[in-house]
């Protein structure tokens, strides 16, 4: 018997396993390869502005992922209830993605511009007030805590060298853009938008523009949330190819 | 130790012995290869039938043309089709007629609610009751007027919103942005405070009204009574958004308010939109 002569040699047997479990690798990393064919070409998908970034980071830092889940499946109960199903290109400057596994709270993928800034303020700061019921624990301590902007640059950097297409200037200037985007009173639109285009929103995001805190950064981050691509124009045919 | 038939049940051994104890080569019963080989099998038939492998510069697409993109819009396409379908009526006949038809109110309150409770309920409440910062949509006081076109409009354009028709209203940060005085701050309060029968001071209340004549009625008209074209709500009634109390109309003066709703028209499609203004029209009904 065949298996019995494996068994029998011990550094043949050694190879044999060798051999399949490295077939689980590579069926794992064959995909990466072919990652130009899997990230769709769409119109609209822009790295994340320093602020929209330091948002996420919070996002991160507070572990939102484990409740809230950033896409859409191509089910119609997701598509109907949360928005067009998420796009490869819509996680393509995540490091690492926020797909999530789990939904305690609601797919965040397309919560963008959905509610007004006031009500992310009011709902971050005490979720029961505002949705009855509510599980999510509350976070009004980031309306309290200054932005730290100097750590800015260099979380640009390390993600241009991922392969993120930040500009030398962009990074140079991360800080002082991350100011600017909550600061509807300062005329810096236009560098702005000429910086990272016209889906950047300008405006003060937390209600109190003297400062600029953390609510700032996490609810830019949260109104950007799927609205970069630009879905209208999307056609299906784009996206196989 | 070589393999060796054992009697007693009748197979060989596997010819391993430890301390005396041997162990029977009892292969794997035929039904489990059976079954491991057959789900192969049909692994490399779905192989073919469905997108499965990537290649250098794409995927195998398999044979019967799957695409779950494809189909999930199919669907989605086919379910609004079928609404907007059956829903017709409303984009023909005004929604006053409908808001007033008992019987169309029962067999589709309940249907229309769930469009209610998925979007506008986390901001307005669960009974469009709303919550300090969110209006009250069931007491008859309305911003921008309460008739179904103006409720359908600022559903579709939303209130300092990103749509490039949105109703825009804004009241100044009179105190942060120092165009009032604190005096005249606190004055002005005691004169809306009393415009509303509550408690007020009525010498300050008098000194306020002159600034409220130079500084808010511009929007909130005389005697604060509000207005539709601009949004500014009536200071005159019992319907508070940011709260009647001292306190909160000071804070108000002090940082000014720009409550912002989202516009909807992206979002919801217009048979939509006429359904959640019918909800809301009776839900106004019930309360009001």
């Amino acid at each position: 018997m065949d298996h019995a002569k494996l068994e029998r040699h011990g550094v043949a047997f050694a190879f044999a396993i060798l051999g399949v479990a490295s077939l689980g690798g590579l069926f794992e990393i064959a995909p990466l390869f072919t990652i130009e064919n899997t990230v769709e070409r769409v119109q609209g998908m822009r790295p994340y502005t320093p602020l929209e970034l330091a948002g996420r980071d919070i996002y991160v830092r507070e572990g939102c992922y484990a409740c809230h889940s950033q896409m859409i499946r191509t089910l119609r109960s997701d598509v109907e209830r949360y928005g067009h199903f998420s796009l490869a290109a819509e996680s393509m400057y995540d490091h690492p993605h926020q797909w999530g596994s789990k939904r305690t709270g609601p797919d965040l993928a397309r919560i963008g511009g959905k509610y007004s800034d006031d009500w992310h303020v009011a709902h971050l700061s005490a979720p029961r007030d505002t949705v009855p019921g509510s599980v999510m624990p509350g976070y009004g301590f980031l309306a309290e805590a200054r932005l730290n902007t100097e750590t800015l640059p260099q979380s640009l950097a390390a993600l241009a060298r991922i392969g993120v297409p930040y500009t030398s200037e962009q990074i140079t200037g991360a800080a002082r853009d991350a100011v600017r985007q909550a600061d509807a009173e300062a005329e810096y639109e236009d560098d702005l938008w000429d910086s990272y285009g016209h889906t950047v929103q300008i405006r003060d995001f937390d209600g109190d523009p003297d400062r600029l805190t953390e609510m700032d950064a996490l609810v830019a981050y949260l109104q950007m949330l799927g609205s970069l691509v630009d879905l209208e124009n999307l056609r299906l045919e784009d996206l196989n190819q | 130790m070589r393999p060796e038939f054992d009697e007693i049940s009748g197979k060989q051994t596997t010819g391993h012995e430890w301390n005396g104890i041997r162990e029977l080569n009892t292969p794997m019963p035929k039904a489990f290869r059976l079954w491991l080989w057959a789900s192969i099998a049909v692994a490399a038939f779905m192989w073919v039938l469905y997108p499965s492998f990537p290649l250098v510069t794409g995927a195998l697409q398999g044979v019967l043309g799957y695409s779950a993109r494809q189909n999930v819009l199919a669907a989605v396409a086919d379910g609004i089709a079928t609404r907007e379908a059956s829903f017709a009526a409303l984009n023909e006949v005004p929604l006053d007629e409908f808001a007033r038809d008992p019987s169309f109110r029962a067999n589709h309150e309940e249907a229309f609610s769930v469009l209610f409770r998925d979007n506008c309920s986390a901001c307005h409440g669960r009974d469009a009751g709303g919550q300090v910062g969110f209006p009250d949509l069931t007491d008859g006081h309305w911003l921008w007027s309460g008739t179904a076109e103006e409720i359908e409009y600022t559903l579709q354009v939303g209130i300092n919103a990103d749509h490039d028709e949105t109703r825009f209203a804004q009241m100044p940060a009179f105190g942060r942005d120092e165009w009032l005085s604190q005096s005249e701050l606190s004055d002005v309060a005691e004169y809306v405070l009393s415009l509303s029968g509550q408690d007020h001071d009525a010498d300050a209340a008098q000194i306020g009204a002159v600034v409220f004549e130079d500084n808010c009625a511009s929007c909130h008209n005389d005697a604060g009574v509000g207005g539709y074209e601009n949004g500014a709500p009536s200071l005159a009634d019992d319907a508070w958004i940011y709260g009647s109390s001292r306190a909160a109309i000071m804070y108000t003066l002090e940082h000014g308010r720009a409550g912002g709703m989202p516009a909807w028209s992206d979002r919801l499609t217009e048979t939509e939109i006429k359904q959640i203004t019918l909800y809301l029209l009776w839900q106004g009904q019930t309360d009001g």
